[in-house]
């Protein structure tokens, strides 16, 4: 008896065997899965500004699961681990206030100017992507601290000095917000697209192996780039938006560490390598942060710092890669 | 045909290959025997692209593979598997065998053919959907040397595919690599250190000792060389 004729027996026995031997109806389900959460978001996100005027708690949650998403892309399917992330957040801070304020471009420019300034500077960082694990992190690192530098270093009339940009002839909180819900629907399609796509699949193998995806033929370096590339985008978008938000730039919160740190912590609180991993992980620290913080506003990094290291302990493939763990026959139906 | 000539390659004043030069014939499967540390894997590295040669030259059907990167090896037909397998565990079983045909242009439907056929071949497909993390570590070496297979490679390079495997996988392997030469077309270089296997399969059989090629001949004439029953045999 052949494999096939043992498996259909085996299939028409049993529902769920069934559904996990034939791709397009594990596909399928995924696929509605995904699509429920993206339209919960939606929903969750763009009727806010209808209903009140305090759009901060909810522009803050898609900022962050902005980051957490885009940094997905590097960290959960190519197995990069950029510790310097925030230089394009900051990247894309400075490019929208300068093109804006010193230069009189409109703000939609300014932030196709922040998204093209974000994407050049990683491209620079391009013969870096060779480096393996930790030393590709210590040259991010490294790129946020120089890029924090070189700002400070430039003339004041172009980037404000040490008193940074005031925005506040662009303010337009509710634009603001949905533009941020913009790009975050564009990270979740590009989030989307890459775990469909065949550059997804060679994503997924370097992380797993690159040696071993190289000798069956990945261009490594060459696929990196790609998602390095949509990974650096995303940032220096959320980058300007937030300072078209806020109406205000600085170098102290536009290079800020925990910038990086919390769209690492978000992430693999959710789980690396799943679409929906940043989306949990997200949504309950931040959750959880605003909760402490509007209690205990005195010990709200201590008292996260506890919650983070609980987490990690408990779960140290977070939420969603916990579940795929626990319930395996099911891994399959995770976006 | 794979030629290798001269091959040589130095870690800082640690010589491993000392002058290699082999060939492999179309069709055919060259055994390669030698203890541990004598240079077996560091060859199979330098060429299939691991490995930068030092000096020499090694090419397949006329092109030379000296500074070309593992994926463009690969590109030109050099398939190559582990001592210890190196699968992609968090893909499932044809998305393993998919990345090795990510570049060959093909359609979907086109990829899952493929793999279904090597998947039966190497009594995987009725796992096809698994995580390759969950086969056994002689599945693995199954999987690995489907997901080269699928490329249609015309030199295939085997590191001790028969190291940790169970009896039964051992005997499907053997008669897989029997076959092909002659089913797929493709050369195979074979390094194990199970003697039975490599005797039973090769055409002709290298033993390496210490970076140098000890001695070169058929199975029958490699025990009975004097200086391989010295050096490697032992009596």
């Amino acid at each position: 008896m052949s494999d096939e004729t043992r498996e259909t027996r085996i299939e028409a026995q049993n529902p769920l065997s069934a559904s996990q031997n034939n791709p397009e109806k594990t596909s399928h389900i995924k696929s509605l899965i995904w699509g429920g959460v993206v339209t919960l978001i939606i929903l969750a996100f763009l009727p806010v500004p209808l209903f009140t005027t305090n759009l901060s708690f909810m522009f803050y949650m898609m900022l962050w699961l902005t980051m957490a998403t885009s940094f997905n892309f590097v960290a959960g399917m190519a197995g990069y681990m950029p510790f310097g992330y925030v230089a394009f957040y900051g990247i894309g801070a400075y490019a929208t206030g300068v093109l804006y304020k010193t230069f009189g471009l409109p703000i939609p420019i300014a932030l196709a100017g922040a998204a093209a300034a974000g994407v050049a500077i990683g491209l620079l960082l391009a013969p870096t992507l060779r480096l393996k694990g930790v030393y590709f992190g210590i040259v991010s690192l490294a790129l946020a601290m120089a890029m924090k530098l070189i700002i400070s270093l430039m003339p004041a009339k172009i980037t404000g000095g040490s008193l940074g940009l005031i925005l506040s002839s662009a303010n337009d909180p509710t634009m603001a917000y949905y533009a941020m819900f913009a790009v975050l629907l564009g990270a979740l399609a590009a989030g989307t697209w890459l775990s469909m796509s065949r550059l997804g699949i060679a994503l997924r193998a370097i992380r797993d192996d690159r040696e071993a995806a190289e000798v069956v033929g990945v261009n490594v370096v060459r696929t990196r780039l790609k998602a390095w590339v949509m990974a650096t985008m995303f940032p220096s978008l959320v980058g300007g938006v937030e300072a078209w938000y806020t109406n205000a730039i600085d170098l102290e919160s536009s290079f800020n560490l925990l910038v990086t740190a919390k769209s690492i912590v978000y992430a693999m609180a959710g789980g690396l390598g799943f679409l929906v991993g940043p989306i949990v992980g997200a949504s309950a620290l931040y959750g959880i942060d605003q909760l402490i913080w509007r209690h205990f506003p005195t010990l709200n990094l201590l008292i996260l710092g506890v919650v983070i290291i609980a987490l990690m302990l408990l779960l140290p493939r977070g939420i969603v890669g916990a579940f795929a763990q626990r319930f395996s026959r099911f891994r399959r139906f995770i976006p | 045909m794979l030629k290798v000539d001269q091959l040589v390659k130095t870690f800082g004043g640690m010589t491993a290959l000392a002058g290699i030069s082999l060939t492999v014939p179309d069709r055919s499967i060259l055994g390669v025997l030698g203890m541990n540390g004598s240079g077996k894997t560091t060859m199979l590295n330098c060429i299939n692209g691991i490995y930068e040669a030092t000096s020499g030259e090694i090419s397949l059907d006329g092109v030379s593979l000296i500074g070309k990167a593992p994926h463009a090896v690969f590109t030109e037909g050099v398939g190559r598997t582990f001592q210890v397998p190196r699968i992609f565990p968090q893909m499932s079983l044809l998305e393993n065998l998919a990345v090795a045909l990510l570049n060959k242009g093909l359609s979907n439907a086109q990829v899952a053919e493929i793999s279904a056929h090597w998947l039966n071949k190497v009594e995987l497909y009725r796992l096809r959907h698994n995580y390759a993390e969950e086969l056994s570590g002689g599945q693995q070496k199954l999987l690995e040397l489907a997901r080269i297979m699928v490329a249609n490679p015309k030199l295939v390079l085997l590191d001790e595919p028969f190291a940790g495997v169970n009896p039964s996988l051992a005997l499907l392997l053997i008669g897989i690599i029997r076959e092909m030469p002659q089913e797929v077309g493709c050369s195979v270089m074979l390094v194990s250190h199970d003697l039975t296997s490599v005797y039973e399969l090769s055409d002709n059989i290298l033993v390496m000792h210490e970076g140098h090629v000890l001695a070169e001949g058929n199975a029958e004439a490699i025990q009975k060389n004097p200086d391989v029953i010295e050096a490697y045999l032992g009596a």
